[in-house]
């Protein structure tokens, strides 16, 4: 890494350690609730990103596992667990259940793995939506008279202060965490085999690989990902429904990865900031903005959403900050059998 | 059947294949195919366009599972098995359309094929032990190493689809290297290279056998055919018509019929 890469990221990371101690206690204070919101989407993009960027393959039921992991958190916390200790059980609960979808769906390739995993997604969410006993059903978790226990760090219990700063740094820290395990497995010879089956996947299992354990791999990865970041927004809103899990948040992460740069780490944060953080922003600037534009503007937000996707596709396919090697394929085109 | 030629039949054998088929619903691609190769030849596999080469090679390779028959490499039978398995037991191949990993460096074309030969650990590339970087350095080494042997170190940081022509197909070719195999098998190597390309393929494949490897290739054009090989095959229809030395196939009446139609072997 470069002097000046260096410095800007330290920079950036000063700045947003700091950041909620500058404004906690002005009218900005809000602006801590939507960081951590704008970080949980971070966190889930960062993990699709091992699938749709690096593999290449569509995930549109990612969701599922953020889901599985919130639910699995809500649960256990409602028996008396600790976060500590759920954290790795809701990570391997939503591993397991990704291997077990994963063998039997990846065969598939292209638009038919996208419809699959759409139905998983749809499939989980009407489960938890029916599986009363366990989940309370639309209701949500915890049931009256039941608590998602608050997060414990040595003895300190997280959330207590209103302004969500404990959390904001949980999900920095977090981020921090996942950025650096995402560098270090695209930077090894494990980022490199998943680009050569996102660039011939015939051609990489006649040269040695594994393709159909890496693909799977990768699938698990990211629905660790999702599930560790579903256990941290159990525990923060400490409360959950099914609603959170709908259909369009898969949409919305696929879409962060594509505007900021398929398989590239600073691409797919900054498009991840960009997709949750511009709806934050809008309804923190609602009451300046209703004014000029009227009380409805905010429900335009979808449709100027979907222009800029259509003029990125067109203008800017490769994303705002991509990859080297994915700006290069764009100009590339598909092999069948040899 | 032609038996093989005495005289040639110093290696031991090490790919046995017998009956083998291959059906695409009605057709047949391939039909009760018998061939032994043994270590350290060089074989050719000629035969007119659709006689089935390539469909035997992706059989041999695990692309297609075959409808009947059997592959023993090295007495262990193969047929049906998944390519990285075949690949790891020691057969690699190159591809008739080239199949480079188009967006990746020569070099990262190379260390990929070498990932089959070294352990494959996660931990220790997200602690970044010794181990670690000792093991990448090992990678990139044996590849580096590789590109030098085939020509092509001057341009290990170039994407692979911005090589040459002909430094693409010798890219392909220390790729299955990497895989370090016993039996290469190259699908008409010299396609589409000018002549000064063809030669130094030629001597590319010559100076591989001296390595101890065996080698079956698919070509076209009869120079390189009857200059390089201990032995030829030919297929026709999915059907082998001749096996024996390249001047015993030359004079094969099948074969100049059925490949040739009706007019004398040339030989350039
Ligand atoms: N996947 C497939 N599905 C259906 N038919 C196929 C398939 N692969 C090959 N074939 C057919 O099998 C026959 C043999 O094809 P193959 O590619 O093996 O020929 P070849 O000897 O390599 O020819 P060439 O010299 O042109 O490369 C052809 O008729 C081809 O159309
Ligand atoms: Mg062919």
């Amino acid at each position: 890494m470069s002097v000046k890469k260096y410095a800007f990221k330290a920079g950036l990371f000063a700045a947003l350690v700091v950041f909620p101690l500058l404004v906690r206690d002005t009218s900005l204070a809000h602006l801590i609730r939507s960081a951590g919101t704008v970080g949980l989407a971070v966190l889930l993009a960062l993990g699709l990103n091992f699938t749709l960027g690096y593999v290449g393959l569509f995930d549109l039921g990612y969701i599922a596992f953020y889901a599985i992991g919130a639910y699995t958190a809500a649960i256990l916390s409602i028996h008396g667990w600790s976060f500590w200790l759920i954290l790795p059980v809701a990570v391997a609960v939503a591993a397991a259940i990704r291997v077990l979808v994963g063998v039997s769906i990846l065969r598939l390739r292209g638009d038919y793995l996208a419809i699959v995993t759409m139905g998983f997604g749809e499939i989980t969410r009407l489960t938890i939506n029916n599986l009363d006993f366990l989940t309370n059903g639309p209701k949500g978790l915890p049931r009256v008279g039941e608590v998602i226990r608050p997060v414990e760090f040595f003895g300190y219990q997280l959330g207590l202060d209103p302004s969500n700063t404990d959390f904001y740094y949980l999900i920095l820290a977090f981020i921090a965490l996942a950025a650096v395990l995402c560098r270090r497995l695209e930077d090894s010879r494990l980022g490199r085999e998943w680009v050569a089956i996102r660039e011939d996947e015939v051609a990489a299992e006649l040269m040695g690989l594994p393709v159909a354990r890496l693909k799977l791999l990768a699938f698990t990865i990211s629905a660790a990902f999702a599930a560790a970041a579903g256990v941290i927004f159990a525990h923060w809103e400490r409360f959950v429904t099914p609603e959170s899990f709908v259909f369009w948040e898969s949409i919305l992460i696929v879409a962060m990865i594509v505007l900021g740069g398929m398989g590239s780490i600073p691409g797919v944060i900054l498009g991840a900031v960009i997709l949750a953080g511009t709806p934050q922003l809008l309804q923190a600037g609602a009451e300046f903005l209703t004014p000029y534009l009227g009380a409805g503007f905010i429900n335009y937000r979808y449709l100027i959403f979907g222009l800029v996707m259509v003029l990125m596709v067109i203008f800017r396919p490769q994303g705002i900050l991509p990859s080297k090697r994915r700006e290069a394929e764009l100009t590339q085109k598909e092999a069948g059998v040899p | 059947m032609t038996a093989p030629p005495a005289g040639r039949l110093e290696g031991q054998e090490l790919l046995v294949v017998k009956g083998l088929s291959q059906q695409f619903g009605g057709l047949k691609a391939m039909e009760g195919l018998d061939l032994v190769l043994r270590e350290g030849e060089i074989v050719s596999l000629i035969g007119p366009n659709g006689a089935g080469k390539t469909t035997f090679f992706n059989v041999l390779t695990g692309v297609y599972p075959g409808s009947r028959g059997s592959i023993r490499f090295r007495g262990i039978e193969i047929r049906g098995r998944k390519s990285h398995e075949i690949t790891a037991r020691g057969i690699a191949r190159t591809f008739q359309n080239i199949r480079l990993f188009a967006n990746m460096t020569a070099l990262e074309n190379v260390m990929v094929a070498r990932h089959c030969r070294t352990p494959n650990e996660i931990l220790p590339a997200l602690l970044r032990t010794r181990a670690f970087y000792r093991e990448e350095q090992g990678i990139e080494d044996a590849a580096k190493e590789l590109l030098t042997y085939v020509g092509l170190r001057s341009v290990g940081n170039h994407l692979a689809r911005n090589l040459s022509y002909g430094d693409q197909r010798r890219l392909e070719v220390a790729r299955a290297l990497a895989t370090e195999p016993g039996l290469l098998i190259l699908d008409e190597p010299t396609a589409g290279m000018n002549c000064g390309e063809c030669e130094g393929m030629v001597e590319l494949i010559r100076k591989i056998q001296s390595r101890g490897v065996t080698i079956l290739l698919i070509e076209h054009q009869m120079r390189v055919v009857m200059g390089i090989s201990d032995r030829v095959l030919v297929l026709d229809y999915g059907v082998k018509i001749a096996d024996g030395s390249p001047q015993e196939v030359q004079k094969d009446p099948l074969v100049i019929e059925a490949y040739l139609g009706k007019e004398p072997l040339r030989n350039n």
